[in-house]
């Protein structure tokens, strides 16, 4: 069960897991599609069904912050997450020819002025990401430019529209490759083994960290033996080499896979941080 | 050169022409169903690809590519469902012909501009690819909000006889546009509290209800039969003649295309609109358009193909796909260890043409398969419409639930067929509709994108070229009539 639309990333992650996953648990699965709504209709679907654990939710941050906005969808205190698929940390990026070279430069300029963060649209994943950042590393409330995806976010960046970037690495990969955009930090715990010289946001004194993550999680009242068999499963499902091959080829952590407790500190910490920053940006009723 | 020659010797490799052949097969047919577009196949086929090895994965992905966006034109021509939204423009012209009895006119018509439109895109692609990737830099919001506007300034002329009716069928198409959660502030409009209208509401539901499900209501509504429409006319396949009078169309449509579809955030269906738009503008036959003009089948036709390959040269040159359907075509070069971008055409050239020639070899496959066919086809439009419409009724069901798995995009559909037969009943053209729900929202969202990024200043859009030009085109085209009719006036009151 997925909120994206056949063929989007969170659908081919699901799909990517399934191909070992039938094996492991000794049963079929499908995969349902329920796009609407940023993650809404998914989770009423869910809420719709049996908690057996025979749905199984892949959720985003996303869905936290529809949560948020939507109290009478199922909260995060009515699941039970059951392990990480994917973590993609973000990197802040400039342009080429940006004035601002070094990170020291950025976070100058953007205490003296508002900067322009391109980003994904306003109460979005991105938004509250970027908040977060400005806010630990004291700059001005920066100005989100929202833009439809990833893509127009680089073209802008390097077409000169906004100033920074906050991007996965494979969403600029061929703009990194051609030097026309520069990595200026990680917003992850540790450096990027692809980027080793690039220091982390937390090395530079900034308590921020961003990332794409995804997981999986089933409703509040499945059996426990149940939830532990899934998360053995799941988690010996992604282990197989064609899912680390899927997460290697599309640049994401080979650390990603993760159990229910990190997953479950991951989403908790994730659901505060949005809660303040929504509030904070005065989008939450 | 090295390169480039040993890119067009896939095209004797058996095994990658029998992949080229099949997709182009799959894609016609796929295309022509309305609800199975060719990213949803694409996207099912993807995990197929894998173990093919990168050359026929990625010849056969964009082979039915290629093969989608005109099998799209097949069902918009002979029964007005356009099978891709793409096909929109090209049901406007090539439906009405069908109903003249012109029928396989139409269809040969589309795969002949189709194939040359895709064949030019594709030279286009081997020619400037990474020049023309540099130029999806410069074009920025603003860029894209006076593309827009000129794509809209032409709402008035386009569709029926009447311009007031067009603006008003125009102003309905941008007030739809505007349904669904808002980019710029988070908010949802119209939505109403109605979780299938928070994302806004789909092209795909509408284009089908108001062309296939509202026809069919007119159809139903009209006492009398359809006027038998003789077979050998319905067969008849486009000659030279016929070729002649749409040259200029088809070579109207392709450079459109090719360079609208090379920008990412445009794709196919804007292009085909504002190829039929470009089209009707310098046509010698202005008259027949609305009626079943064949020229207005060419140009649109010809835009949505070169479209395809425009499209190509983000995805390949710069990592960036500009549709859902390239998405998934770059997902499936990533998955065979190709990392697009700059370089890919020093470090890969020899992948690279093999892509392009299969491109080629597609355009072609469909051209002949179309020609072929186009007169079995067009006996479908010689079908009695009591058994035409229930089945083409169940298409629209099913089209308009498929692409999200959704009852309310059925609704939507629904409803949209309804407007369509009151826009019948009452003498609107669909076409500034779907002008405005196309253009709509990017004509709002990149306004206010530029008015961020300029510090909410309009004066910002003075410092862009490329916007000021295509603000100046915009403006010519709005006021050439106007000057031309006062400068005639003028001369005859001299005489």
């Amino acid at each position: 069960m997925t909120h994206a639309g056949v063929g989007g990333g969170t659908d081919i992650t699901a799909r990517m897991m399934m191909v070992s996953a039938p094996a492991e648990f000794g049963q079929e699965f499908t995969v349902v599609n329920r796009t609407a709504g940023s993650g809404a209709q998914a989770l009423q679907y869910l809420a719709s069904r049996p908690a057996d654990g025979h749905t199984i939710i892949l959720m985003t941050q996303t869905h936290l912050l529809t949560m948020l906005r939507n109290r009478n969808l199922p909260q995060l205190s009515d699941l039970i997450p059951l392990a990480r698929a994917t973590e993609d940390p973000q990197m802040i990026l400039v342009r080429r020819d940006s004035p601002l070279r070094t990170p020291e430069e950025l976070l100058a300029a953007g205490r003296a002025r508002s900067l322009r963060f391109g980003g994904t649209h306003v109460g979005g994943v991105d938004h509250v990401a970027i908040f977060a950042f400005g806010r630990a590393a004291q700059l001005q409330q920066p100005t989100l430019v929202p833009f439809r995806g990833g893509g127009d976010i680089v073209i802008n960046l390097v077409g000169g529209n906004i100033d920074v970037g906050l991007l996965n690495p494979a969403e600029a990969e061929s703009q990194l490759r051609a030097g026309e955009v520069r990595p200026l930090m990680v917003m992850s715990e540790q450096r990027l083994s692809g980027f080793p010289n690039v220091p982390t946001g937390k090395e530079l004194g900034i308590n921020a960290t961003a990332a794409t993550v995804r997981g999986y999680a089933v409703l509040r009242g499945t059996p426990e033996d149940r939830v532990a068999r899934l998360e053995q499963g799941l988690i010996r499902a992604m282990s197989g080499p064609i899912y680390r091959g899927y997460l290697e080829n599309t640049g994401q952590s080979l650390d990603s896979v993760a159990g229910r407790e990190v997953w479950g500190r991951q989403l908790t910490g994730f659901y505060e941080e949005g809660r303040e920053a929504l509030t904070a940006l005065g989008l939450l009723r | 050169m090295e390169g480039f020659l040993g890119g067009l010797a896939v095209l004797v490799d058996p095994y990658v022409m029998l992949m080229v052949l099949l997709g182009t097969v799959l894609g016609i047919f796929v295309g022509a169903l309305p609800g199975i577009s060719g990213s949803t196949t694409i996207a099912l086929m993807l995990p197929m690809t894998i173990a093919m090895g990168p050359v026929p994965a990625i010849c056969f992905l964009g082979a039915i590519y290629c093969a989608a966006n005109f099998g799209g034109s097949i069902t918009a021509i002979l029964v007005n469902a356009p099978g891709d939204p793409s096909a929109s423009a090209t049901a406007l012209e090539g439906f009405k012909m069908a109903e003249k009895g012109q029928a396989g006119l139409a269809l040969g018509m589309s795969a002949v501009a189709s194939a040359i439109g895709g064949i030019f895109s594709v030279v286009v692609l081997i020619v400037a690819a990474p020049l023309l990737a540099q130029s999806a830099y410069s074009f920025g919001p603003p860029e894209y909000f006076a593309l827009a506007l000129f794509g809209l300034s032409m709402c008035a002329a386009i569709g029926g006889d009447s311009a007031v009716k067009n603006l008003i069928a125009a102003a309905l198409g941008l007030l739809i546009a505007t349904v669904g959660m808002d980019l710029t502030t988070g908010v949802e409009r119209y939505a109403f509290g109605v979780m299938e209208l928070s994302d806004g509401i789909g092209f795909v539901p509408v284009l089908i209800g108001l062309f296939a499900f509202g026809e069919m209501l007119d159809q139903a509504a009209r006492r009398y039969g359809k006027p038998t429409i003789a077979f050998t006319d319905a067969a008849r396949v486009p000659g030279w003649a016929e070729m002649r009078k749409c040259a200029r169309s088809i070579w109207i449509g392709s450079g459109i295309g090719t360079f609208i579809g090379a920008l990412p955030a445009l794709g196919a269906t804007t292009a085909a609109l504002i190829g039929y738009n470009e089209t009707r503008r310098w046509s010698k036959h202005k008259h027949e358009f609305g009626h079943g003009s064949i020229e207005g089948v060419a140009g649109p036709e010809a835009a949505n193909n070169a479209a395809v390959g425009g499209s190509m040269v983000p995805t390949l040159a710069l990592g960036i796909p500009g549709s859902a359907t390239t998405a998934i075509i770059l997902a499936g070069l990533i998955v065979q260890g190709v990392r697009p971008g700059p370089h890919l055409f020093n470090e890969q050239p020899t992948l690279l043409y093999a892509v392009f020639a299969s491109m080629l070899a597609a355009n072609l496959f469909y051209l002949a398969m179309g020609l072929y066919m186009a007169r079995f086809f067009a006996r479908i439009s010689l079908i009695p419409s009591a058994f035409l419409w229930p089945a083409v009724f169940v298409l629209c069901v099913v089209g308009a639930y498929g692409p999200n798995q959704s009852m309310g995009d059925v609704y939507v559909m629904l409803a949209a067929g309804v407007v369509g037969f009151l826009f019948r009943r009452a003498g609107f053209s669909p076409a500034p509709l779907i002008m405005g729900l196309v253009l709509g929202g990017m004509v709002e969202e990149t306004l206010k994108q530029s008015l961020i990024i300029f510090g909410d200043d309009l004066s910002g859009f003075l410092g862009r070229p490329i916007a000021l030009l295509l603000f100046a085109v915009t403006a010519a085209g709005l006021l050439w009539p106007v000057a031309s009719r006062l400068l005639r006036f003028a001369r005859a009151a001299r005489a």
